[in-house]
């Protein structure tokens, strides 16, 4: 009845180890635990069909070297089959050394020749073709290694029983090293039929459980790690708030990595802080950490991940939070880094009792880590945006206000000087008619100094109106003869010619196109330059005026003198407000130092170009281009 | 003897001009805020107002200037510190002003633009048309009377003149030139946009549409031209 039975399930066995090793196979031979895990499958499939041939030979009449193959499959899958299932145990909980699949591959080399030696010698095949199997005496050498790797097995599960991620594959693998003890019994009882059936179907069990644990299952949740990694992506790139995106950064790591909780630290003036929490109590929220304190320094330090199996066994520093060392089990702390500067740290955590995270969870959260820090970068670098943005425009608002502010203040301090201006000058003009005509030189001299004075502070305060004006005012543009602007501005200057001091030439071309300009403000501009060249031109020499065609669609007007010139060291600053070089020669010329700075601003606003070449004692040259109409 | 009114905020401004026209042999009254001057403009029908724009309390110079304006033509002269673009000139003129003078200016300039605006102000006999009508403007310049469509027009004394010299001168262009001579005087010469501003306050109240002129009419850059108009 039990062979019966055995028969069954070492059909079964075999035809499931089959499928399933192809399956392992076909999926990925890369991954050592697919390796052992193949390996275990070879071992109870070459196990199962020798006590499947075993079992047959009791029923049918099979050849002798035949049921000699068969027994000695049997037992070397059977032996076998114990040490890849201690391998594949040691690989499930992570245990694993270096050199350690050569060390698996050589321990089964010599266990099996050792099982392939032993039972070739002691398998007797009776005269009726039946063969006396099973009798195992209990031989201590064998007892020894089943003892051994059967133990060590236990010993692994048990201890890494957190790590393996269900349940099945610690009771399957329970239940085969029970049912290998059970072929220790006396073999009377039959007790190595019980044992196979036993040993078959909790390797059925463990595998089935291996499959989906480690390939379905992550298959799956690959699908959802892919789901996640969309939703992270779409959070970001919708641009809602930094505040949004972390919180769906937290959740979707907690949720990814079946973690109890996740924290997301930022680096701000400096500091690291506790911004986001998932399932951390709020109260953390803004927290700083000291320099150096916790795994979250550390790892924004190395910019590496840090993975710890047990937060309070294996982080021997300050802790990151108050109840870290108390409530943490399992932790992964992953940089977040932009570009080569991290700007923060991710951490998904485990509670005590809770999942170990492997290295494929750094991996994934590294992942993460990456997304979250493009969409942290991207949000400070908006908000930065945005703040420059503001603050330019507060800075121009401010300026315009200043610029108000600035016309206002022209205009009250025109007021404010000219009345006391008026008032002196009226009264001086009054002491000028009361005074004797006989008063002594020094008196009549200081009131010349007084009235010069005055009328040099008029000259400044108009100038500096005529500048407000010229640079706040709008111009009338409309097209005039460049012709006709010469000889108005000869007209208005007609005074300096008459003096005959300087000979005053004017030269314009003929049939120059029409300019674009507000007439009034131009012929100011030039008014400015000659009534320049006139008084810095000493007597005898000559001043002129040229009008001709410039580069491009442009007239342009030359104002040249033989007079003394701009030293090269004053020539940078005579566009510049308030600038009077300082020049032997010329301290009999009076001016306000407004003169080209204000020739300056009209030129601009007529988006023409104003310059100059001069040498000292030769003459100077003022070149204006203004464009045609 | 002429009667000036002397209306500026600063003690130091009036007391100096006032002692120069008292000097020169005006009768001068100095008033220090627009207010006082009004009443004494009601008190003494002075021949001139002398007016300071800004003034801190109550009514300020172009206030004053309308005020006046409301009730007769008498000459009235600016006197502005705060003055910085022709626009602000043109209003003060368009307020009634016959003058408008810029702080700060000496005294023998403002005595000689006193004399010139009181000499426009006087009935000139020596005109040789006294009297036009053509049914929708009547003028007669003997009694200095305007009418328009029957009804009597207020000019002030600047714009009496005025057109004066361009009737006196009508169906021939008058230089600007010419015009600053003729009705303000030699010493405006300079002041060009005077023509301008009062020949549109004076088609203003004249024309029928002032925007497009068929007494004054205007020859571009050169002058202006009154071309009487058939009689209806």
């Amino acid at each position: 009845m039990l062979d019966t039975i055995a028969i069954l399930v070492n059909g079964l066995t075999l035809a499931l180890a089959f499928g399933l090793l192809l399956i392992v196979l076909w999926y990925d031979v890369l991954k050592p635990l697919h390796q052992f895990f193949g390996v275990f499958l070879l071992l109870v499939l070459v196990w199962n069909a020798g006590a499947l041939l075993t079992q047959a030979a009791l029923v049918v009449t099979l050849d002798e070297p035949l049921v000699r193959i068969a027994v000695t499959a049997m037992e070397l899958g059977f032996s076998g089959a114990s040490v890849a299932l201690f391998a594949l145990t040691t690989i499930l909980v992570g245990a694993q050394t270096r050199r350690f699949r050569l060390l698996v591959f050589l321990t089964l080399f010599v266990v099996l020749i050792y099982r392939a030696l032993v039972s070739l010698g002691s398998t007797e095949v009776a005269a009726d073709g039946s063969v006396q199997l099973l009798n195992y005496q209990a031989q201590p050498l064998l007892l020894a290694f089943y003892l051994i790797f059967d133990g060590m097995t236990l010993y692994l599960i048990w201890r890494g029983r957190r790590k393996i991620r269900t349940q099945e594959i610690v009771t399957g693998i329970s239940v085969f090293v029970i049912g290998q003890g059970l072929s220790f019994l006396n073999p009377d009882l039959q007790s190595f039929a019980l044992s196979t059936i036993v040993c078959s179907l909790a390797a059925l069990s463990t595998s089935f459980a291996i499959l989906r644990a480690e390939i379905l299952t992550p298959l799956s949740e690959r699908m959802s790690q892919v789901e996640a990694i969309h939703r992270v992506s779409l959070a970001i790139t919708s641009q809602i708030a930094l505040d949004t995106v972390l919180e769906q950064i937290a959740v979707q790591a907690a949720k990814w990595l079946r973690a109890e909780a996740v924290g997301i630290w930022l680096i701000r003036d400096g500091k690291l802080e506790l911004t986001t929490v998932y399932n951390l109590p709020e109260q953390f929220v803004h927290r700083q950490l000291t320099v150096g304190q916790g795994i979250i320094s550390e790892v924004v330090r190395s910019r590496q991940a840090m993975r710890l199996e047990d937060y309070k066994r294996d982080w021997g520093g300050l802790p990151d939070l108050p109840v870290a060392r108390d409530t943490f089990g399992s932790v992964i702390a992953a940089p977040l880094t932009y570009g080569q500067e991290a700007i923060g740290a991710l951490m998904v955590i485990a509670a005590r009792d809770g999942r170990l995270f492997d290295r494929d969870d750094v991996h994934l959260l590294e992942l993460l880590g990456a997304q979250a820090a493009v969409a942290i970068s991207n949000s400070t670098l908006f908000a930065d945006q945005q703040a420059l943005a503001q603050q330019i425009l507060k800075d121009v608002n401010q300026l315009k206000e200043l610029d108000r502010m600035k016309n206002e203040m022209v205009r009250m301090t025109s007021h404010d000087l000219k009345n006391p201006l008026q008032a002196a000058m009226a009264n001086l003009d009054l002491l000028r008619e009361d005074l004797p005509t006989t008063i002594n030189a020094d008196a009549a001299k200081s009131i010349d100094v007084i009235e010069r004075q005055l009328l040099r502070m008029n000259r400044i305060i108009r100038g500096i109106l005529d500048l407000e004006r010229a640079r706040t005012g709008s111009l009338k543009f409309e097209a005039v003869e460049p012709a006709r602007l010469v000889m108005e501005t000869e007209e208005e200057l007609r005074h300096f010619v008459d003096e005959g001091r300087v000979r005053f030439e004017i030269d314009v071309t003929e049939n120059l196109p029409l300019i674009a300009c507000d007439s009034e403000q131009l012929k100011r501009a030039l008014i400015n330059l000659v009534e320049n060249a006139f008084k810095f031109t000493p007597a005898g020499g000559v001043v002129r005026l040229r009008a001709c065609a410039g580069d491009g669609r442009t007239v342009r007007f030359v104002i040249e003198d033989t007079g003394v010139g701009i030293p090269a060291e004053a020539q940078p600053f005579v566009f510049d407000r308030f600038y009077r070089a300082n020049q032997s020669g010329t301290e009999h010329v009076s001016g306000s130092g407004l003169g080209l700075s204000l020739v300056n601003t009209v030129i601009e606003k007529h988006h023409g170009k104003l310059w100059f070449t001069s040498e000292a004692g030769q003459g100077t040259a003022f070149y204006v281009e203004v464009p045609q109409a | 003897m002429h009667k000036i009114i002397i209306v500026d905020d600063e003690q130091a401004i009036r007391e100096a001009l006032g002692r120069k026209l008292t000097r020169d042999g005006f009768e001068v009254t100095v008033c220090e805020n627009g207010l006082e001057g009004l009443r004494a403009f009601h008190a003494q029908h002075p021949d001139l107002v002398v007016l300071d724009i800004v003034m801190p309390e109550g009514m300020n110079g172009l206030d004053v200037c309308r005020r006046i304006r409301e009730i007769d033509d008498t000459p009235v002269m600016m006197l502005s510190a705060q003055a910085i673009s022709e626009d602000d000139i043109i209003e003060g003129l368009n307020a009634g002003a016959d003058e408008y003078l810029i702080k700060p200016v000496r005294l023998n300039e403002f005595t000689a633009r006193v004399r010139a605006l009181l000499r426009r102000a006087q009935v000139n006999n020596n005109d040789t048309v006294q009297r036009y009508d053509d049914g929708y403007l009547a003028v007669d310049l003997q009694r200095r009377h305007v009418y328009v469509n029957g009804r009597r027009v207020h000019l002030t004394p600047t714009e009496y003149k005025l057109l004066a010299v361009l009737m006196d001168n009508s169906g021939r262009v008058v230089q600007q030139t010419e015009l600053l001579e003729q009705v303000w005087g030699r010493e405006y010469l300079n002041d060009i946009y005077y023509p301008r501003v009062y020949i549109s306050q004076l088609r203003r109240k004249i024309e029928k549409d002032a925007a497009n002129p068929q007494y004054i009419l205007t020859e571009h850059r050169i002058g202006y031209r009154f071309e009487k108009q058939p009689g209806v």
